[in-house]
């Protein structure tokens, strides 16, 4: 640890700090910024030495296959699994009624984060809900095969699926076991959001507009599905577990079997096939790890379960829910008022309200919004890249409607009402000034590079009114919003100097979800300390060590940046304290400073080289400086032989970071960036199809690190947010409840063929509250850009279609030709 | 009688023979230096250029037998279903979706997989590191593989004839600008080693 007082002190600063501009970034960069250092994982991954949870196996290792419930809402009266525990190849049939199968309190603690009321219920209310056996056997076939024989006698109940019509008070109860006086759950700190006074600012506004909107399910389609293996080393578990956030599910582990100690608990946390949020939100995932639990304790064997494809379609993206939505502006395109209520479908976390975004960056005064999560007999909805999809589609629709009842240009609408919690710019402005960023306009800044490279002017129209000569309807859309990186979260990173050749690894959790965060690390670190970039390497800690803000959401860089930077910051002191100082002493005395007669500011570090400031002739590697010791391990073979070299203390240095962000409600920071997207659409008018024939993406990213990762985010994003706006879409069948497309044949999601040209721009105006003035950038695009069709669509046909996704058979019918 | 000299049939040939000792000395007659005859319901196959002799069951599909037996877990399964395209490999020349090919189907074919094509050093490979033609990683051997096929048929595709080839193959993370770029990299490499 630093002996300088003032270091200490800046640095606690910096720790806690989350209110204000990086009040010491570098001077310069060198890997900082620059396009495409090589993917760490990029080998690997290509080359399919990359494993994930999915290709685990473990000698002896049997394989568990759950049984599914036919109905949307059933109890199962009697059960007889006789017939299936002999089958030849079965080890064992968990039951429902099995007394150690437990509560819902012995997997989470936290009540409504599981489907039903138990880890394997009794009860299921979805279609396809895990419940009543699980089968265990010598392989997935068999399991299968055994399940098709247990006899089932079922009591089926009522079931409602649309959350409107589940609210009315006198609608039957869709999870009686939980919900007794009504399917209404409301949770959570931001339910109700309001500022101002509605009723005020609609009676000053010139028009008051109202309209409703509606999104039907659609879910985060992981390529790897949720599996897990569980194998008990005596009473030392060990796990994997496709798992995004895997210190969740360890800290839950530990209170299993009357409490496990966490240093006992080896979770290996492998390559993720992506999730999205998704599973990884709930502990639904958990439950099947639980009964595998049970089972490889019975057994003595590791047991491993895989969900298939269907099973993986259980439950799916906060934004599905119906919207209603009040509106009153002015005829200078000011907004006064806006209301909104959204009958959300299973939210496990009703709390990220519809009018939340316009709270956050616009000048709107009066605000008032509410999320009603309505229980239906469906899976849940949790946040799939991400949470912000019910505001940010709110944002759209609002903007879109009000440009368009006053025939003004959606772009200057928004440059009109851009502000922050109910204030115009001014406000902003000086509240950048007072954070002691540097004041420039983000939303200005993105639309001018956007507008210029979309050809906007040229492109924007009257809606319905340019015919291509191919005879399909042209339109175009523009939508924006502020960039996000804003849950709680804090991340703890180590940094180790390797004996022998001088590296640096970078200690974490083992969390990958694709979006090349590790490389992101390395480029801080090594700019920090000084290293060449290929000196510096991430080793996940696959046995959950060291805690990580979840490495895949916008939320990554503002906290694990900061937390890579306190520690390199620190290990470099260390470095040069160790150089200056005689250090690692032995029975024949202390070791000769590296730089005698120095102290630790006369030297720097640059290439992986130390160095006299004044004299950089006189400079030491690394590697040089580390060398000793590296093979022969605590014996100094050269001290023994009489030798005396260099040594150096060990070099470690460990930091963390706490963010707040936005979510504190008691300080919460303004935002100052902002992103603005572009999308152009031709539609065929007799058959309904849209082609999205380009997409501009403008984020400011406040500093990019990794550029290639940014770029990834945006067209990946928007491709995604294509395939959500007009492909996906999980359908039931009303009559009886039944999913009917959870496969990849009959759910679509966007192919290479589906879309045109994504072109990326990155803005860098440095007022995120990150280190280098960073923000994120992994969610708000493939979030953003669902909504974004809508404009688009509205602008070639000049109706409004407002029951997203936006398929043919509704354009269609929009056109009157259905 | 018959079936009594059935039982002595010869395991490498068929050859009935009536005695376990006139068998055993048929067989090291005829087919000393063989090694173990193949057990009833094997099927031969070639995979990365490694030959192997396995008794499959009925129901495996190709990718089963590849990633789960075989061990090559390079192969990834992301639908199960013919939809996706992550379990490609090349049978005999051709990208085939393993998912929805039977196992014992492929007894004499010639099956190459993503950890050949890495092991061959192909120029794809660094190609799609550069390009950063991945996030997750989880549909990237898919690719890989699909992409090999192609440049195996067609060393020089223009970008229309990849996307067209690689339709077929879903990425959740919509990795999908970067693989035409990675596949012409690559093309490119190829062109200017054969001159
Ligand atoms: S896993 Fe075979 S095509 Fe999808
Ligand atoms: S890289 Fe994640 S699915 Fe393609």
């Amino acid at each position: 640890m630093s002996t300088h007082p003032e270091n200490q002190t800046a640095r606690a600063l910096e720790l806690l700090d989350n209110l204000k501009a990086d009040m010491s970034p570098l001077k310069e960069y060198k890997h900082i910024g620059v396009k495409g250092p090589r993917r760490i994982d990029g080998l690997a991954k290509a080359s399919g030495q990359a494993d994930y949870t999915m290709d685990v196996q473990v000698p002896g290792m049997l394989y568990m296959r759950f049984l599914m419930s036919p109905y949307p809402h059933a109890k199962i009266l009697k059960m007889d699994t006789g017939k299936a525990a002999r089958l030849a190849g079965v080890r064992n049939v968990l039951r429902f009624d099995d007394p150690e199968v437990g509560k819902e309190e012995i997997i989470g603690k936290v009540a409504g984060f599981f489907g039903s009321d138990r880890p394997l219920s009794g009860v299921a209310h979805m279609e396809g809900e895990l419940v009543g056996a699980a089968v265990t056997a010598d392989s997935e076939a068999i399991a299968e095969e055994a399940l098709a024989l247990i006899e089932i006698d079922w009591e089926e109940r009522p079931f409602m699926l649309d959350p409107v019509a589940a609210s009315d008070p006198a609608a039957p109860l869709t999870f009686p076991e939980r919900y007794i006086d009504g399917n209404h759950w409301n949770r959570g700190a931001y339910d109700e959001l309001a500022h101002g006074d509605v009723k005020k600012g609609f009676a000053a506004a010139d028009k008051v507009i109202e309209f409703k909107f509606s999104r039907t399910a659609n879910t985060w389609v992981g390529p790897e599905r949720p599996c897990g293996v569980w194998k008990w080393n005596g009473d030392c578990p060990e796990i994997w577990l496709k798992h995004q956030r895997v210190h969740l599910p360890k800290s839950r582990i530990s209170q299993w079997f009357g409490g496990i100690p966490m240093n006992k608990i080896q979770i290996h946390s492998l390559y993720q096939g992506a999730s999205f949020g998704g599973w990884c939100q709930v502990d639904w995932n958990l439950g099947p790890l639980w009964c595998a639990a049970l089972v490889s304790k019975r057994t003595g064997r590791p047991v491993k379960y895989i969900f298939n494809r269907r099973e993986d379609f259980f439950g799916g993206s906060m934004d599905e829910g119906v919207y209603f939505v009040k509106v009153g502006f002015n005829k200078d395109g000011s907004i006064t008022a806006v209301e909104a209520t959204l009958y959300q479908v299973n939210a496990i976390w009703p709390v990220f309200n519809p009018v939340l975004h316009l709270h956050d960056n616009t000048t709107i005064p009066h605000l008032k919004g509410q999320c009603k999560s309505i229980w239906v007999n469906k899976g849940h909805t949790v946040p799939t890249r991400c949470e912000m999809l019910p505001p940010v589609l709110t944002q759209t629709m609002i903007f879109d409607r009000v440009a368009a009842e006053l025939g003004m240009d959606p772009i200057e609408l928004a440059l009109k009402n851009d502000g922050a919690m109910g204030h115009d710019m001014a406000w902003v402005n000086e509240e950048k000034k007072q954070r002691g960023f540097q004041v420039r306009d983000s939303l200005k800044e993105c639309v001018e590079k956007g507008k210029a490279e979309f050809k906007w002017d040229e492109s924007w129209h009257k809606p319905g009114a340019r015919k291509l000569p191919n005879g399909r309807l042209h339109g175009v859309g523009f939508t924006w919003a502020h960039e996000w990186d804003d849950s709680c979260g804090s991340g703890e990173f180590a940094i180790r100097i390797e004996r022998t050749d001088g590296t640096a690894s970078l200690l974490a959790t083992g969390a990958d979800n694709g979006v090349d965060a590790e490389n992101t690390y390395c480029q801080i670190a090594a700019d920090e300390i000084g290293l060449r970039l290929e000196d510096v390497h991430y080793n996940p800690q696959q046995y959950v060590g060291f805690y990580r803000m979840t490495p895949d959401s916008s939320t990554n860089m503002s906290v694990n940046g900061w937390a890579v930077r306190h520690a390199a910051r620190i290990l470099k002191e260390k470095i040069l304290e160790s150089a200056t100082g005689p250090t690692a002493l032995t029975q024949r005395g202390g070791y000769q400073p590296a730089f005698p007669d120095t102290s630790p500011q006369d030297l720097d570090i640059q290439d992986s080289h130390i160095f006299l400031k004044s004299d950089p002739e006189r400079r030491m590697s690394l590697a040089d400086f580390v060398r000793m010791a590296g093979e022969s391990g605590c014996f100094s073979t050269d001290e023994f032989l009489g030798v005396r070299t260099a040594w150096s203390e060990p070099l470690f240095a460990s930091s963390y970071h706490v963010q707040y962000g936005a979510y504190n409600p008691v300080n919460p920071r303004p935002r100052f960036c902002r992103q603005a997207h572009f999308m152009e659409v031709e539609v065929d008018t007799e058959t309904g199809e849209i082609f999205v024939t380009r997409i501009v993406n403008v984020n400011d990213v406040g500093k990019a690190i990794n550029r290639m990762s940014c770029e990834g985010q945006q067209y990946g994003g928007s491709i995604m947010g294509v395939s959500r706006a007009k492909f996906e879409e999980v359908v039931h069948d009303p009559v009886t409840g039944v999913m009917l497309n959870g496969n990849l044949i009959d759910y679509k999601i966007a192919t290479m063929q589906d879309l045109g040209p994504v072109s990326t721009i990155l803005v860098e105006t440095g007022m995120g509250y990150g280190p280098y003035g960073l923000i994120g950038v992994g969610e708000d695009i493939g979030t953003v850009v669902p909504g974004l069709m809508a404009p688009a669509v509205f602008n070639a046909i000049g109706v409004r279609i407002d029951d997203f996704p936006i398929t043919p058979d509704k354009i269609l019918k929009a056109l009157g030709k259905i | 009688m018959n079936k009594d000299i059935k039982n002595y049939a010869c395991p490498y040939c068929g050859e009935k023979c009536r005695s376990a000792d006139e068998l055993k000395e048929h067989v090291f007659q005829a087919h000393k230096g063989r090694g173990l005859p193949a057990p009833e319901g094997s099927i031969k196959l070639t995979v990365n250029k490694a030959e192997y002799v396995i008794r499959v069951a009925p129901n495996w599909t190709l990718y089963y037998l590849i990633h789960d037996k075989l061990g090559l877990t390079g192969t990834k399964q992301f639908c199960d279903q013919g939809a996706c395209g992550s379990c490609t490999m090349i049978v005999d020349g051709k990208p085939v979706l393993s998912c929805m090919l039977l196992a014992i189907e492929c007894g004499g074919k010639v099956i190459e997989t993503v950890e050949g094509i890495a092991a061959d050093g192909h120029p794809l490979i660094e190609a799609y590191v550069n390009n950063h033609a991945m996030q997750c990683g989880y549909c990237t051997p898919g690719f890989v593989v699909t992409s090999k096929a192609l440049l195996d048929r067609h060393p020089d595709p223009t970008e229309e004839e990849i996307v067209e080839a690689l339709a077929g193959n879903l990425c959740r993370c919509s990795t999908y600008p970067q693989h035409p770029i990675a596949v012409r990299e690559a093309a490119g490499k190829m062109k200017a080693a054969k001159k």
